[in-house]
């Protein structure tokens, strides 16, 4: 499901790192985020570089390609969930791929990055994402075979605005208020035990 | 083997994303969109460029399929930031083919061949009468789907 064009969304104070190997795809996922107002992005080619923005940088999302030169991307989301700075583990994490080799399809489920976006993608998709994951209340998982989001939907719903595939899947989120706020004495009255007459 | 914790984390993306003014979700697409659109002329030239590499791979037919799985999935991951959504089927169908030759064993260039002027032709007619360019990738996926996963 689309997210609702309506929605406001502020990312003018967001910290981006955009991790892609190729300048060109760089180039592209740039101007993305331009588009969505992040005024503040850095970039990094491969691996090394992003672990070193990882350490020195207050970072509020990384978007990283799963292919890189020096490590892939699961590798990179693997190191900062285990190793990387106390402020910085648990940094939010949108991976892109594009095709999954035979032997990457596990490791991609166990990278610990919050949501996974395959090619081909439109702008709309990846505001969408960077969205459910400004809205993720998935606690983080700390194990020894997993250190990420908790890959369970169930307890909390799918991601907002998304049906789910269970029919009792509901997500938790209220929503904003359809009607006006109660005054005071309203509520009041609610509250109030009052005699009834039988 | 430790018991599994489970931590509360409130990410300083949420409190930002909900921050007084911004835009709205239709706004920052529409911007992006546009800025995107910007980067298009140079990506399509490139991906020409990239079609002509494996082209020259599969006429000398002296690399390894790692190099061609390289080449194919660089094409994919610039083409998919673009939308082009034929032209990303028809290289996922090349990735894949080239992963199952890799996991058997063996080098098939002749069908390797078949998906090098395929990308050549959806990119050529890039946007052009998407049924019949769907039926190419169609054809593609056939050729993939003869070697096993």
């Amino acid at each position: 499901m689309a997210l609702d064009p309506k929605i406001r969304i502020n990312l003018d104070r967001s910290v981006v790192l955009l991790v892609q190997q190729n300048s060109q795809a760089m180039d592209a996922l740039t101007a993305m985020f331009r588009g969505f107002g992040v005024r503040k992005q850095f970039k990094a080619a491969n691996g090394a570089e992003a672990m070193h923005v990882v350490k020195t940088q207050e970072l509020d999302l990384i978007v990283t390609d799963s292919h890189l030169p020096d490590m892939d991307g699961y590798d990179l989301v693997h190191w900062l969930r285990r190793e990387g700075p106390d402020n910085a583990r648990f940094t939010p994490v949108i991976m892109l791929t594009g095709h999954a080799a035979r032997t990457m399809v596990e490791k991609s489920r166990d990278s610990g990055a919050n949501f996974v976006v395959s090619r081909p993608f439109t702008p709309e998709i990846l505001l969408q994402r960077v969205f459910w994951v400004a809205k993720d209340e998935r606690q983080m998982v700390v194990a020894d075979g997993y250190v990420g989001p908790d890959r369970r939907f169930k307890n909390m719903g799918p991601p907002l605005g998304v049906k789910g595939r269970r029919k009792d899947d509901l997500s938790t989120h209220v929503g904003a208020a359809t009607d006006p706020n109660m005054d005071q004495s309203d509520i009041d009255m609610l509250l109030k035990p009052m005699k009834a007459q039988l | 083997m430790s018991e599994a914790e489970f931590v509360k984390v409130k990410y300083r993306l949420t409190e930002q994303v909900a921050r007084p003014g911004g835009m709205t979700a239709g706004l920052a697409n529409e911007r992006a969109q546009r800025e995107l659109a910007a980067h298009a002329g140079d990506a399509m030239k490139s991906l020409g460029n990239m079609i002509g590499r494996l082209e020259t791979m599969n006429r000398e037919k002296s690399v390894s399929l790692d190099t061609v799985y390289e080449e194919a999935s660089t094409i994919l991951d610039i083409a998919g930031l673009f939308d082009k959504r034929t032209l990303c089927d028809a290289c996922y169908s090349l990735c894949e083919l080239v992963d199952r030759q890799r996991t058997h064993g063996r080098q098939d260039w002749a069908s390797i061949g078949v998906h090098v002027s395929a990308l050549r032709l959806l990119w050529t007619k890039d946007g052009q009468d998407p049924e019949s360019l769907k039926s190419v990738v169609d054809g593609l996926w056939s050729i993939t789907d003869r070697l096993a996963p």
